[in-house]
């Protein structure tokens, strides 16, 4: 079996599962976000539903309309609070930060660990070798109701990474060189393990990036082995929580692997509107940018801001364009300020908003105008997704985004390290 | 299972976000108003042209990205009997045995179809049929807990089940 499959069973309470088997499951943790719980608490209600099943194994996070700019926001957000009290739900976190950001943070993130969501980037911490999905509110609601929802077990690809990066270049651009490679539906409803030599030097940040992205690959979960950076996170995140790291018995266990050589990839964008839509940015330097967005749960963790900071100190950003921050988390926010990085970045020009989904959430502060240009470091290059269907989101790394921020056209990070 | 319906054809990579565009998104729905935002990041005018009993074709990967169940939900709202393409998105996928919308795979659907063919889907002998071309294939078998569910209208008509017959079983051993 491999990994994922003895998570599933373990959850299951079955000593063994088999590939292509659908298993009733109870999570360790669900994520409802602010939209999800407004929607879920209504559903589940209809369902007949009354008391949640297990309230310790809920944690609510206002992330997407947080603060609300909307009054029905404000109003679903108050109702939730009751519903949460009402409940007995503790963990509850409102202005702190973007739910995939906070749970590792948190250590509601663990290896062996099952993970449910409501939101397809619940992926993200499955890059603690445990398994985390998304799943639609319908979904979470019978969960809440019955304390158990149903999974197919998945077969597994794995990409073995090896190989040395090129200057500049990070996981967010080998998430998008596999998108040019093998699509948008590289994985469909499979799991997605990243391994090799490269996979054991990436600090924990990078390996979030990588399993953030399989959603986008069309996958029910990333998976990385857990190994002495997954144990040295857990000991500073969850000195006391005790954890099982599952192995995977054999290569068997894998309908496919890929190897992939990091040394051949350069600095990527995915241009308007598909994310396997893929260039390197050094041939995209006619595009102008009008604005940067920087943040999200893919770039919004504080190694993201060092590298924005490497790249901003003592520049500005072009004159024509405008750089709209949203720390990933509360947590990363306060870190960034200590390290003069939020000092650096609004010198430079930069505007920084509530540690939050930002305009990648659709439902805040800096949306885009029909034929503006953004460049981003979130996972979606989806027309209409930051504002106006008529403007082109181009997707990249921190690095990317930050280097043409200053450029004010497309460019590749490397232009601003050979300084 | 027989559908038997007019097509709406559709391409590939159809996300969510244009399927139901985010700046509809409401906590709670009134009657109809998922489905009056029906495919607009495509088409504005889609919610007026679709009529109860059509059947969406899209190409590989079709309702791929967000978790949104708004675009699964609209679909059923609208009166869509199914949804066919040669791949969905995972989540969505979910959605709509959620919802109690037939969602069927068929490799290579969306070559065989122009948009406006009535086609037939019969769910139990597991085929697909375009009458006007005499195009025919046999459909991949869907895991018989997702048909059933689907069947069921969903999973809240099974959720509600479960949950009366634990408040039973609970009322029986109280007595």
């Amino acid at each position: 079996m491999h990994a994922l499959s003895k998570i599933i069973a373990r959850h299951a309470n079955r000593e063994s599962v088999e590939v292509g088997e659908i298993v009733n499951v109870t999570p360790d943790y669900v994520m409802l976000n602010d939209r999800g719980a407004a929607r879920a608490v209504d559903l589940f209600r209809k369902m007949g539903g009354d008391k949640v099943y297990d309230p310790d194994q809920i944690v609510v996070v206002f992330d997407h309309h947080y603060p609300p700019i909307r009054q029905q926001d404000s109003v679903s957000q108050k109702r939730t609070r009751e519903w949460i009290k009402e409940q007995g739900i503790t963990k509850f976190h409102a202005g702190e930060g973007i739910g995939h950001v906070i749970f590792p943070e948190k250590g509601y993130a663990f290896p062996g660990a099952l993970i449910f969501g409501t939101d397809s980037h619940t992926v993200t911490n499955s890059a603690l070798g445990c398994l985390a999905t998304g799943l639609g509110h319908s979904d979470i609601a019978s969960y809440l109701a019955l304390g158990y929802n149903w999974l197919r077990v998945p077969e597994i690809i794995r990409f073995d990474l090896h190989g040395g990066f090129k200057p500049g270049v990070c996981a967010k651009d080998i998430a998008l060189r596999i998108a040019q490679l093998y699509g948008e539906d590289a994985a469909p409803y499979l799991g997605v393990e990243f391994a090799g030599p490269l996979v054991a030097r990436l600090p924990m940040s990078e390996r979030l990036v990588l399993c953030n992205m399989v959603i986008d690959f069309g996958a029910k979960s990333g998976y990385i082995q857990p190994d002495e950076t997954t144990a040295r996170f857990m000991t500073q995140r969850a000195p006391n929580l005790r954890w099982t790291a599952e192995a995977t018995d054999s290569v068997s266990d894998y309908t496919r692997t890929i190897d992939l050589d990091v040394g051949e990839i350069d600095s990527l964008v995915a241009v308007p509107h598909d994310l396997s839509n893929i260039q390197s940015a050094s041939t995209l330097s006619d595009v102008r940018i009008d604005e940067a967005i920087f943040g999200t749960c893919t770039g919004g963790r504080i190694d993201d801001f060092r590298v924005a900071a490497s790249l901003l100190k003592g520049r500005k950003l072009a004159p024509h364009t405008r750089m709209m921050v949203n720390p990933g988390s509360r947590e990363v926010y306060l870190q960034a300020m200590r390290e003069g990085i939020i000092d650096t970045m609004v010198e430079a020009g930069a505007v920084v908003g509530v540690p939050s989904c930002g305009p990648c959430s659709g439902c805040h502060q800096g949306m885009l105008a029909p034929a503006e240009n953004a460049i981003t470091n979130a996972s979606r290059n989806f027309r209409g997704r930051f504002g106006s269907p008529e403007a082109n989101a181009y997707v990249a790394s921190s690095a990317t985004v930050v280097a043409s921020a200053i450029a004010g056209r497309i460019a590749s990070p490397a232009e601003f390290m050979e300084h | 299972m027989l559908i038997k319906g007019r097509t709406w054809v559709f391409g590939r990579h159809v996300n969510t976000d244009l399927i139901f565009p985010k700046m509809w998104f409401r906590p709670t729905y009134e009657p109809g108003e998922m489905a009056s935002h029906l495919m607009v990041g495509l088409d504005e005018d889609f919610p007026s042209k679709v009529k109860r009993g059509d059947i969406i074709v899209g190409g590989l990967n079709f309702g791929c990205g967000s978790s949104r169940e708004e675009a699964a939900a609209a679909m059923k709202e609208a009166g869509i009997a199914a949804v066919v393409a040669p791949s969905f998105g995972r989540i969505y996928t979910r959605n709509c045995i959620n919802v109690g919308l037939p969602i069927v795979v068929s490799p290579g659907i969306d070559e065989q179809v122009t948009q406006g063919d009535e086609i037939e889907i019969d769910l139990g002998q597991g085929f697909i049929r375009n009458p006007r071309t005499g195009y025919q294939a046999r459909l991949p078998p869907m895991a018989p807990e997702s048909l059933r569910l689907i069947q069921d209208g969903g999973i809240a008509n099974y959720t509600r089940r479960i949950l009366e017959e634990r408040r039973k079983a609970a009322t029986q051993t109280g007595s």
